[in-house]
């Protein structure tokens, strides 16, 4: 057994690493850093380019990838982007992390060399040598991890206690804005929260390559363990999360020890540790504390009183020019991008008929976040995994129970709701980044234990998945596509408008003054996660359609975050950006493909996650934004007559009355209006 | 219920009964019993940390009391949930404006109204063309006529989070009085009102109350404002109820000039908006 916790508390001493940085930047920085698997990867794959594909000596090359790369990228990344994101609302800050995850792999490709990688070194010098330890071998790789968890509690603990340093980032922690008023600069102890951060990332990626290998995906599933570390920490007590990530590891290698190692059960335990680690801690909380929720505890009073909406947690969404409370119909531009779609299916090669096909299924998976994100202001990570359900069920209905197509879509569909509902029902009164990582964990889970199976995954190849008869040609699964994606959106655009709708953008304003008018959108939310899981679920099986075959490996939960990013980046609260999202997400690839030199093919991720990024500056995606600005114009060019019109009428337009609103016309022929003009000019 | 508390024999359309709060060692309220008569407005007075605002709270169910009962037109809501409480017609307003920033003047007034007069839309508004429909008639009609009563017609097209302190006030009590409550609690309406603004708004609540018979029990540090609208007035002060009683008694009574020993002038006069 003995060896089996020394085993444990090597991967154990990983998380313990990676919860300790996360939780030091949420709890100073209220980010929790998405990308944090991400930089670890950059990290180590730096290592690796030095050390073993350039031939630098072990101690330089881990002196310059740990204290000069990991903290420098920790500082640039503050400067550029965690900077700006402090204020910014819950989605943003999530979406614009997972921007920068989906950044930094392709990146490091592009700047390391796409080079097959077997084997990684790790800190100790090759060949790694074995010692015994109570009988049981330790290799030094192992022992410098240990000695690293060791040195980052006793330095940590030193820093925070007893220096200055500490003190500064413990009277943030507490109250940044008193902290600044007391003469510290947050600013500058942020930065160094951010080096220490990533330089944290950095030590565990370069200590995970010897396990795990270079894998970028395999470095942001460590890091989802780590969440359940500091899940159990409430997001901000840095030496529980120490002790619960140790123990995650430990119990990861009992469960080896204890169950027989060949059995299936066994390898759905494993990867069940983290979930099951998550749950607990969530009950646990929401036993002892009545809630669990993000925002609890935060900052002093006056902190509380410079949150966007006085902290309110249900206000995922910013306010000024933020996503409105129901954004206007847009019919002109809706009716006309589906027209130029429709052109298109008859002008274009079936190669982009086929890739615009595709688009349409994404841009259904996407209403599907517009539903739950944009209108029920739950940010959900795994409806990836709904589509995915959807598709493998759609398909088996089809090919292997010989069902009508159609009635095999709607069967996949119907499955998802109860998943959607219940996870819904679970996750209803947790605040709005426990619902994110629980539901990053859920859809975790779902990859490695359910689309594993051989059932669905036939060794690689998938379930085949049959097209209508009226549809066997991309340009009908295009019509196909396009038809369902308008039905979709109709229904979204009329929760929107109703009073449902109305409820549900009242309730993410203000949680408290809903109460009292005897709002209770507690149904509704859960309603509207269950149409999602169908919307997505059916979203999948047109994809599957559309790619032939139901390949779970296309619904990793993963990938359905880029998928979030991509959407987010368009904007989240609009169906057209959704159908633009879906378009761009297949075609962008597409025209790399097509037109530019393989090297290239690093590029439409990168511009994915720079795109997500940006969203830091441009909450409402730049659909909006276009929108805006096209709006803006028009009234231009028609503003003179217009406005001369409304004077000699006498009639006092919506932006005519007395208040800070009265300025409003003036101000509009010098900078375009955003965000409210939407909302007035319904 | 004691009756020496009660200002009229008949049910009271709102009660706190012996309430006791404590935040660890601190008693915010120690066995509080007031009562509300339909038809009127009753007043709360207090120096500042009196237990005004958390007496509020139990009454509107945001907080649980650790003793005592709470009665919603004689039957007992303690239990109850604020959501629950605002269905059986309790309405609030806050210190703190809670507007919903984005939703328009108008919009907030047919959420309230409709949140009590056409509830369990789920399935239609997600599958039918509820959207589309026009809205009814009672629903129009009640929300222009609080519209106008409250002089918001103006600025009922324009989003809340551009309105200035005191129209957002105004905009609280008409989503409270949208939902057609049977009792209305006001946490210092008249807070950062202009005098102009005050008094509009003393009139309008007086309107909804002589015309609607709803029961008001009205918090507000203006003394002389609340003396001049309410017809019976609890005084508290360190978590308990010193004085109950007209506008008359209260202004003789010496326990309460005591407690407001510097603001004895203000018992003294009357009339509303001298104070400021």
């Amino acid at each position: 057994m003995l060896q089996y916790v020394i085993a444990g508390l090597v991967i154990g001493g990983i998380y313990a690493i990676a919860a300790a940085g996360l939780t030091l930047t949420y709890a100073s920085a209220g980010i929790l850093n998405f990308s944090f698997g991400a930089l670890a990867y950059f990290v180590a794959r730096f290592f690796y380019w030095l050390h073993s594909q350039h031939h630098w000596g072990l101690l330089p090359s881990a002196v310059i990838a740990l204290f000069a790369v990991g903290p420098l990228l920790g500082v640039l990344l503050y400067l550029v982007l965690f900077r700006m994101l402090q204020l910014a609302s819950t989605l943003i800050k999530i979406v614009a992390t997972l921007g920068v995850s989906v950044c930094v792999p392709p990146l490091a490709t592009l700047l390391f060399g796409n080079v097959t990688i077997v084997e990684a070194p790790g800190l100790a010098p090759e060949p790694v040598s074995v010692y015994h330890v109570l009988g049981v071998p330790v290799t030094m790789d192992q022992i410098i991890d240990y000695g690293c968890v060791l040195a980052v509690v006793i330095v940590g603990f030193v820093v925070l206690r007893y220096t200055d340093v500490g003190l500064r980032v413990r009277a943030m922690v507490d109250s940044p804005a008193m902290t600044s008023l007391s003469g510290s600069s947050p600013a500058l102890v942020s930065i160094g929260v951010w080096a220490a951060s990533v330089f944290l990332a950095g030590l565990a990626g370069v200590l995970s390559a010897p396990i795990i290998g270079l894998d970028p995906t395999d470095y942001t599933l460590l890091m989802a363990s780590a969440f359940a570390a500091v899940v159990a920490a409430r997001l901000r007590n840095v030496p529980v999360a120490v002790v619960v990530g140790l123990v995650i590891g430990i119990a990861g290698s009992l469960v080896q020890h204890y169950l027989p190692p060949s059995s299936s059960f066994t390898a759905a335990v494993i990867p069940s540790i983290p979930f099951a680690v998550t749950v607990i801690f969530l009950v646990y909380h929401l036993v002892r504390y009545g809630r669990a929720d993000e925002t609890d505890g935060v900052g002093g009073a006056l902190d509380r009183a410079i949150l966007p909406h006085g902290g309110n947690r249900r206000a995922a969404f910013p306010s000024a020019g933020g996503p409105g409370a129901r954004p206007p119909l847009h019919w002109p531009p809706a009716v006309l991008g589906i027209a130029v779609l429709c052109v298109a299916a008859f002008v274009l090669s079936s190669f982009w008929v086929g890739l615009l096909a595709e688009g349409a299924a994404y841009a259904i998976i996407f209403l599907a976040f517009t539903l739950v994100v944009g209108e029920g202001g739950m940010i959900w990570a795994c409806e990836a995994t709904f589509a995915g359900v959807g598709a493998v069920a759609a398909a088996q209905f089809a090919t292997s129970h010989g069902w009508p197509v159609l009635a095999a879509v709607v069967a996949g569909g119907i499955i998802a709701v109860p998943m959607g509902v219940i996870i819904g029902m679970l996750t209803i009164r947790l605040g709005g980044l426990y619902v994110t990582l629980v539901t990053l964990m859920f859809g975790l889970l779902m990859d490695n234990l359910v689309f594993t199976r051989t059932i669905f995954t036939q060794n690689g190849i998938g379930v085949t998945m049959p097209s209508p008869g009226f549809a066997t040609t991309s340009r009908a699964l295009l019509f196909l596509g396009l038809g369902i994606f308008c039905a979709v959106s109709l229904l979204i655009v009329n929760i929107r408008r109703s009073t449902t709708g109305l409820a549900l953008s009242a309730v993410r304003f203000s949680e408290a003054g809903s109460k009292t008018i005897g709002l209770s959108v507690l149904q509704m939310k859960v309603l509207v996660a269950g149409v999602a899981a169908f919307v997505a679920a059916v979203g999948g099986a047109i994809l599957a359609m559309s790619q032939l075959s139901a390949l779970p490996g296309n619904f990793a939960t993963l990938g359905g975050i880029v998928w979030l990013a991509v959407l987010v980046t368009a904007g989240i609260r609009s169906n057209m950006a959704a159908l633009t999202a879906g378009m761009m997400f297949t075609v962008l690839p597409g025209i790399v493909l097509e037109y530019l030199p393989a090297s290239w093919g690093q590029v439409p991720p990168v511009l994915f996650g720079l795109g997500a990024i940006l969203v830091a500056k441009n909450p409402d995606g730049w659909m909006a934004q276009q929108a805006d600005q096209i709006r803006w114009l028009w009234r231009r060019v028609r503003g003179t007559r217009d406005v001369t019109a409304r004077v000699a009428a006498g009639a006092r337009g919506p932006l005519a009355d007395a208040g800070p609103a009265g300025a409003r016309p003036a101000a509009e022929s010098a900078a375009p209006p955003r965000g409210l003009s939407e909302v007035q000019d319904r | 219920m004691s009756a020496a508390v009660t200002p009229t024999a008949v049910t009271p359309a709102l009660a706190a009964d012996r309430v006791t709060v404590r935040f660890g060692g601190l008693v915010a309220l120690n066995d509080v019993s007031v009562a509300v008569a339909p038809g009127t407005i009753t007043g709360l007075v207090g120096p500042n940390g009196a237990g005004k605002s958390t007496l509020f709270g139990v009454l509107s169910g945001l907080r649980r009391p650790d003793a005592g009962a709470v009665h919603l037109a004689g039957v007992d809501v303690t239990a109850r949930t604020p959501q629950d409480r605002s269905r059986t017609g309790l309405a609030r307003s806050f210190q703190q404006p809670e507007l919903f920033p984005l939703l328009t003047v108008r919009e907030h007034l047919v959420l309230a109204y409709r949140s009590r007069h056409a509830r369990s839309r789920l399935w239609q508004d997600l599958f039918l063309a509820g959207s589309l429909r026009r809205p009814p008639a009672g629903e129009l009609a009640r929300v222009d006529a609080l519209l106008e009563l409250l002089s918001l017609t103006d600025v009922a097209g324009q989003p809340a989070c551009v309105l200035p302190l005191g129209t957002s006030r105004i905009v609280e009590v008409g989503r409270a009085l949208a939902t057609s409550p049977s009792v209305l609690l006001l946490d210092e309406p008249l807070s950062g009102l202009d005098v102009g603004e005050a008094e509009r708004l003393a009139t309008a609540l007086r309107h909804v109350v002589d015309h609607e018979g709803l029961a008001m029990l009205l918090v507000e540090h203006d003394v002389a404002m609340v003396l001049s609208l309410s017809s019976f007035i609890y005084v508290l002060d360190f978590g308990a109820v010193i004085a109950g009683g007209t506008p008359a008694d209260i202004r003789a009574d010496a326990q309460v000039r005591a407690a407001y020993l510097g603001d004895a002038d203000q018992l003294q006069t009357p009339e509303p908006g001298d104070a400021r």
